[in-house]
């Protein structure tokens, strides 16, 4: 594979063009897409940088098709992605519920606009639902919520490396902010980070055959005849699903160890939130962070250790949505006994004021 | 250097998204803390175009931010749709050529500034570079960076244009001091 990046570059980019630039230095082999804002530039600077590299692109003709091209792409070994926002992801669902149903190891990055429907194009929190349990499955699959440009560098490397060691489908969640601004971040070859690339292999087609019995069927099958065969494959695909989550499940904490109360948020709002526990503490109220980035698996015992460290008595959940992250978030912590306030902001964006005259106003 | 966060809003087509990628470009360069993040609202032209800037020395948190140190408003629409921006520490700028009775300028700011920018481009220097005068007057306001730095992200963004035609150079530069003086002397004189 052709060298990509060379040496560490600084660079000043928006998160669209960082994505692409990502997918590069991890090996894609090829994108399918088709545009919707926020996320179009990911197509666009991957058709500009792919033919320089070999690498290819075909637009579908419409999100459904693109899903369903990467499913068949990444079966016959090649590492392929997607990207998407909105309506988009909707309509994506019925491939990302193919991936789950068939262990493929599909990659997408999805920049949440705001809905519902077409809703805004600009910036949201509102996918967290479709894109951690969407489909008629049972939301195996695997969700890194971003913050900043680096992130978005570094778990569209990793994401891709998940996919193809656990096979379950791989999404980075962005967001219309992250997409569309310019920050600073470093670009590198995987590499040398000592970040070894996962390789690909096809699923099928293999070498041998079944008759000479030098290896066993490869049956990818997304339907099945007796309702006892699909009951075992999802016993199957969930206990393999909880037997790697500890593994794969990231988590951020600050603060926490004599926290009164921990403010919860994902992605790009954790940056507020971030801010705001510095502000608070420096008012001398005893505020800690905490953020899952994996949204799936959620870093659950993580969590209930924080607030049992802790001992606070209240959780703050911030997001740019109407209780999406809220609703994930409490199932997995059910029977804590610590108070959940909210602080609901759908299709807005989140400033560390909005959550420092929250907990005032709360404690 | 603090945080400066800066709002900048005109009609689509004015130069508001240029400009503010242009300044975001130079803070970068200087090794600061930035983040440029384009209002992109579905009225891709017509319609009123908010850039928001940050610079800082350190770490920058939210993407947005609900006050502005800095709000400056290119057209009569564009007053109204970011009075909101403006508290008792924002320096609120608009063009002093605007109709007073059609614009609604903020009910809080530390200071209201009325700028001749349209006016000079116009008498002095040429219309297009209206824009690089509120580029030189972002800059005469908030120090985010320093004027030579500004002239070298000029230069590597519009350099090939500046190639074709060298005029173009000297009316770019000499529209940016301009706009920074404009600036610089209604900090001083305290135009209301």
């Amino acid at each position: 594979m052709q060298q990509v990046i060379t040496e560490n570059k600084k660079a000043f980019m928006t998160g669209n063009e960082t994505a692409a630039w990502a997918a590069l230095v991890s090996g894609a082999d090829i994108m399918f897409g088709y545009p919707i804002t926020p996320q179009n530039e990911i197509m666009h600077y991957w058709t500009r940088l792919a033919p320089q590299y070999g690498r290819g692109f075909l637009q579908t003709e419409d999100e459904i098709s693109a899903g369903f091209t990467v499913c068949g792409a990444v079966q016959s070994g090649k590492k392929a992605f997607t990207a998407t926002a909105g309506p988009g992801n909707v309509l994506m669902q019925e491939p990302f519920g193919m991936a789950e149903g068939m262990r493929l190891p599909l990659l997408a990055v999805i920049q949440q606009r705001g809905g519902p429907s077409s809703g805004t194009v600009i910036y949201s929190q509102q996918e967290v639902t479709l894109t951690t349990f969407g489909g008629n499955g049972e939301g195996h699959r695997i969700v890194y919520s971003t913050a900043t440009h680096q992130e978005i560098f570094d778990y569209v490397i990793k994401g891709f490396n998940t996919a193809w060691k656990y096979r379950f489908p791989t999404f980075i969640l962005g967001d219309g902010y992250q997409a569309k601004m310019r920050e600073p971040l470093e670009l590198y070859d995987p590499e040398t980070r000592g970040i070894e690339i996962v390789d690909t292999y096809p699923l099928v087609g293999l070498e041998g055959s079944i008759s000479s019995a030098d290896r066993g069927p490869q049956h990818l099958c997304n339907i099945y005849s007796m309702e006892e065969e699909l009951y075992d494959v999802v016993m199957e695909i969930s206990a393999e699903y909880e037997s790697i989550s500890p593994e794969v499940v990231e988590y951020e904490e600050k603060h926490c160890e004599d926290a009164e109360i921990i403010i919860l948020s994902h992605g790009v709002v954790s940056r507020a939130a971030d801010d705001a526990v510095e502000a608070l503490r420096a008012q001398g109220i005893k505020a800690g962070y905490f953020r899952p980035i994996t949204l799936r698996p959620y870093p659950e015992k993580a969590l209930r250790a924080a607030i049992a460290r802790s001992g606070a008595k209240k959780l703050l959940i911030a997001e740019s949505a109407y209780g999406q992250f809220y609703r994930l978030t409490r199932q997995e912590i059910y029977g804590e006994t610590a108070k959940i306030e909210t602080l609901f902001m759908p299709g807005v964006g989140i400033v560390d004021n909005d959550i420092v005259s929250k907990v005032k106003s709360i404690l | 250097m603090a945080l400066v966060k800066i709002a900048l809003a005109g009609e689509g087509g004015q130069g508001v998204q240029s400009v503010a990628e242009i300044i975001a470009e130079a803070a970068y360069n200087e090794e600061k803390q930035t983040i440029y993040i384009p209002n992109f609202g579905l009225e891709q032209r017509g319609g009123v175009s908010i850039a928001f800037i940050q610079v800082s020395d350190e770490k920058i948190g939210a993407p947005k931010f609900d006050k502005a140190d800095v709000v400056i408003a290119l057209s009569e629409r564009a007053v109204g749709r970011t009075a909101h921006y403006s508290d008792e520490n924002t320096l609120f700028v608009y063009d002093s050529g605007f109709n007073a009775d059609a614009i609604d300028l903020p009910e809080e700011a530390k200071k209201i500034i009325g700028l001749p920018a349209v006016d000079t481009a116009n008498k002095e220097l040429h219309p297009r570079v209206f824009n690089i005068i509120i580029m030189g007057a972002v800059i005469g306001l908030t120090n985010i960076v320093d004027f030579e730095a500004a002239k070298k992200a000029l230069e590597s963004k519009l350099g090939y244009k500046f190639e074709q035609n060298p005029d173009l150079r000297t009316l770019n530069y000499k529209a940016l001091e301009i706009g920074k003086k404009m600036a610089e002397e209604s900090l001083k004189e305290g135009v209301r």
